[in-house]
């Protein structure tokens, strides 16, 4: 279809016209969205963007724009979903008015689909703040559109790599959204993250308020088997780790160039975890020269991941002039997001579901299920969707041979790709019997029900679609939808 | 007599590891282990240079990379590796490269903007910076003549080079599914004596056990070995197959003029 002729110049009936397809482009959007909604084509979370956008190509950037205080965009590739979600209550705590897109439709035309159910027929939208999750690759093209106050940039795994191809192009793209943040803007980055840390010193603008958020604690001794970050982000050189966090995120120092891990301005220490129920940490802060502040909060989250995350939104709060004690009472009110940590039963056995797409996610959440929790049976879903990745060679690269020597469990593997994950277990050594294959999502829930205890979740981790099909099934309706990945 | 003790020299593990290429160390390893063979994992990276070192090994498996490993390791591969590399596969000893691993065979890579990166020269070929990635299931009926139990390869290709053979270099097998060297040809991988290239990338030996052997048994001199239960590994052929890779029409008719018959989802 021929795009309608854009009006230019500055001229009244230029503003006139401007107007008009903004009005009319929100109208076409939210009445789209309304329809696919009501005719159940699904959550209405990526074509009214589509249908808004193709009316009028600066409907993004003019919503965000009516925001009263600005947008913060938060990205990477593990986290974006809880941190944004974390984010947004600690704001709400702090009576702030807070939008977002929490249905994680994070590409750009999510991104203005979420801003179209947020705004009136003109176009506005009556919030202070907006608070969007958005996808590593679509991250530069946001940071363009929405021109927004802050920018988060969690960590950069290898993630489907059929979609987004190579790491070094997942950092690339964070680092040009990094670099073209607007001047008087904030920049939170993860100082444990040695791919991350390396774009606070090079790509910030000047003018952009520079914030490391990292952990203090303690962990293993060595990297993953297979790491996407032994290389030294400036030289190449290969670095050395005192402590590793979580994936390739701790404390490292290249000995050939000299690069280090720098020291975060907001840190999380003392964590205690607690199972996979919640996480105790403090929270301190201390940006140059000023005095510190320093909470003890806790978090209904698991794994060390999560006080990570936990560290990223209070950082970004603080940068937004959020108290320090608001920030420790917005994360305890916080509620699990959409299929992150949710507990939810089936036939009277609570099930947790744990997204985990990716080498880092599923290897933390394992670790976590294994370490931290009792749970006697553990579910692992493996779909190859576009949404997925359709790629699932990266199940070889985790570790599964920690379940050799772990507490003994049995593995529940499920999905279209259920005897890949079979296979990569038998290589791993997992003893046959304490393996059981069923494709389908319905008969893979009701071995766990058999098996598992009414008393203690059941783990399960799902890469995307088969997380949405368990959370379907579980009652929890059709949720959000990544629409669009491809 | 088969030797109970063979050696995999692991080309460059740090750097040519992108889609989990560990699975085909382990599948080495279990399918030896599982005939009372031992299969020894040498490591051999960046920088690592004694001629005894290669010498020692009885076979080789390099695999694929990022774009900015390659250049690193097709330096290193010329001059630390080339020599003792060419020795040991005149000698019969098998060498199975993966994507990245298989253009570094050839004799150059030549990118979008027109530098010329050279390779091995190992194999007659060479690759050219493709406009559009080939990324997707891909399935290849392999050259009857490498005589391969099971002559049908499944697995999974991301690449945006375009490899082109020389004369007389075969490929490895027909594309039935994906795209191949080239997205066009028809053609996918190489092989020439006991060489054998692929875009078939990341785990593609544990899905694929005839190839495990088609190596383990080149590593072993020729000696037949003894047939294992594939039970679990032909689930998880037969899932990817069904699910992700069935051939397309056209191909199916080509493969039928080769002489190869193709059963409907298998």
């Amino acid at each position: 279809m021929p795009r309608p002729a854009r009006q230019g110049g500055g001229s009244r009936a230029g503003v006139a016209g401007r107007k008009l397809r903004l009005r009319a482009a929100v109208v076409l959007g939210k009445a789209t969205g309304g329809m696919s909604r009501r005719l159940r084509l699904g959550g209405g979370t990526t074509l009214p963007g589509d249908v808004a956008r193709w009316v009028d190509p600066g409907v993004l950037r003019a919503m965000a724009g009516s925001v009263r205080a600005g947008t913060v965009l938060v990205t990477g590739t593990n986290g974006k979903t809880s941190t944004a979600a974390l984010l947004r209550t600690i704001l709400a705590e702090s009576g702030k008015v807070v939008g977002g897109n929490p249905s994680g439709s994070n590409l750009i035309f999510g991104l203005t689909a979420a801003a179209l159910t947020l705004s009136d027929s003109q176009g506005r939208i009556d919030r202070d703040w907006l608070v969007l999750e958005v996808d590593e690759l679509s991250a530069p093209q946001a940071v363009a559109e929405i021109r927004p106050q802050g920018l988060v940039v969690l960590n950069a795994f290898r993630d489907q790599l059929d979609r987004s191809f190579e790491v070094d192009q997942i950092a690339e793209r964070l680092a040009t959204a990094t670099s073209t943040l607007p001047d008087g803007g904030f920049w939170v980055g993860n100082a444990d993250d040695p791919r991350v840390a390396a774009m606070a010193g090079e790509t910030t603008a000047a003018g952009t308020r520079r914030i490391l958020f990292g952990l203090s604690a303690g962990g293993r001794d060595h990297l993953p088997a297979v790491s996407d970050a032994s290389g030294c982000p400036r030289c190449r050189g290969e670095m050395e780790f005192r402590v590793v966090f979580y994936a390739h995120c701790g404390l490292y120092k290249c000995p050939h160039c000299g690069f280090q891990r720098p020291q975060p301005q907001v840190v999380a220490s003392q964590v205690n975890l607690a199972g996979l129920d919640s996480v105790e940490l403090t929270l301190s802060g201390s940006e140059d020269g000023s005095e510190g502040w320093s909470v003890p909060a806790r978090v209904r989250l698991g794994g060390l991941f999560s006080a990570a995350n936990v560290a990223a939104a209070a950082a970004a709060a603080s940068a937004m002039g959020v108290s320090p004690h608001q920030i420790a009472s917005g994360i305890s009110a916080f509620e699990p997001a959409f299929g992150r940590f949710q507990v939810m039963p089936w036939k009277g056995v609570p099930i947790r579901l744990m997204l985990a797409k990716n080498p880092a996610g599923l290897e933390e959440n394992l670790t976590a299920a294994l370490e931290l929790d009792r749970s006697p049976v553990i579910a692992i879903g493996l779909n190859d969707l576009i949404a997925d990745g359709r790629d699932v060679s990266w199940i070889w690269d985790v570790e599964m041979e920690r379940l050799r020597e772990s507490r003994p469990v049995t593995l529940v593997v499920c999905g279209r790709r259920a005897h890949e994950l079979a296979l990569r277990l038998a290589y791993a050594g997992v003893p046959q019997d304490r393996v059981v294959v069923l494709q389908s999502a319905r008969a893979a829930l009701d071995a766990v029900a058999a098996m598992a205890s009414p008393l203690i979740p059941v783990p399960a981790l799902m890469t995307y679609t088969a997380m949405l099909e368990w959370h379907q099934l579980l009652g929890g309706g059709g949720g959000g939808g990544k629409g669009g990945r491809a | 007599m088969i030797p109970v003790q063979l050696r995999l020299g692991h080309l460059y593990p740090r750097e040519m590891n992108l889609y989990g290429d560990r699975g085909n160390i382990l599948a080495l390893v279990r399918r030896a282990q599982r005939r009372g063979i031992s299969l020894e994992v040498v490591e051999i990276g960046l920088g690592d240079s004694s001629t005894s070192l290669l010498s020692s090994c009885s076979g080789f498996f390099m695999g694929g990379g990022q774009d900015l490993d390659q250049g690193n390791v097709a330096e290193d591969l010329i001059s630390r590796k080339g020599p003792g590399l060419v020795a040991a596969v005149s000698a019969g000893k098998p060498l199975l490269a993966v994507c990245a691993g298989f253009q570094l065979l050839g004799t150059h890579y030549l990118t979008a903007a027109g530098t010329r990166i050279p390779g091995l020269g190992l194999l007659p070929l060479h690759t050219e910076a493709g406009r559009r990635r080939l990324v997707g299931n891909l399935m290849v009926a392999t050259d009857p003549a490498l005589g391969l139990r099971d002559p049908i390869l499944v697995g999974f290709e991301n690449h945006s080079g375009r490899t082109i053979l020389h004369q007389g270099l075969r490929p490895l097998g027909r594309v039935m599914h994906g795209g191949g060297n080239d997205g066009d040809s028809g053609q996918e991988g190489a092989w020439q004596g006991s060489v054998v290239a692929t875009y078939l990338h990341g785990p593609l030996l544990p899905k694929n056990p005839s190839l495990s052997d088609w190596w383990l048994r080149t590593a072993a001199g020729g000696h037949p070995l003894e047939n294992l239960d594939d039970s679990l590994e032909d689930a998880a052929r037969k899932e990817a197959m069904a699910l992700g890779a069935r051939p397309t029409r056209m191909s199916r008719w080509r493969l039928l003029g080769r002489g190869l018959v193709v059963r409907k989802g298998s």
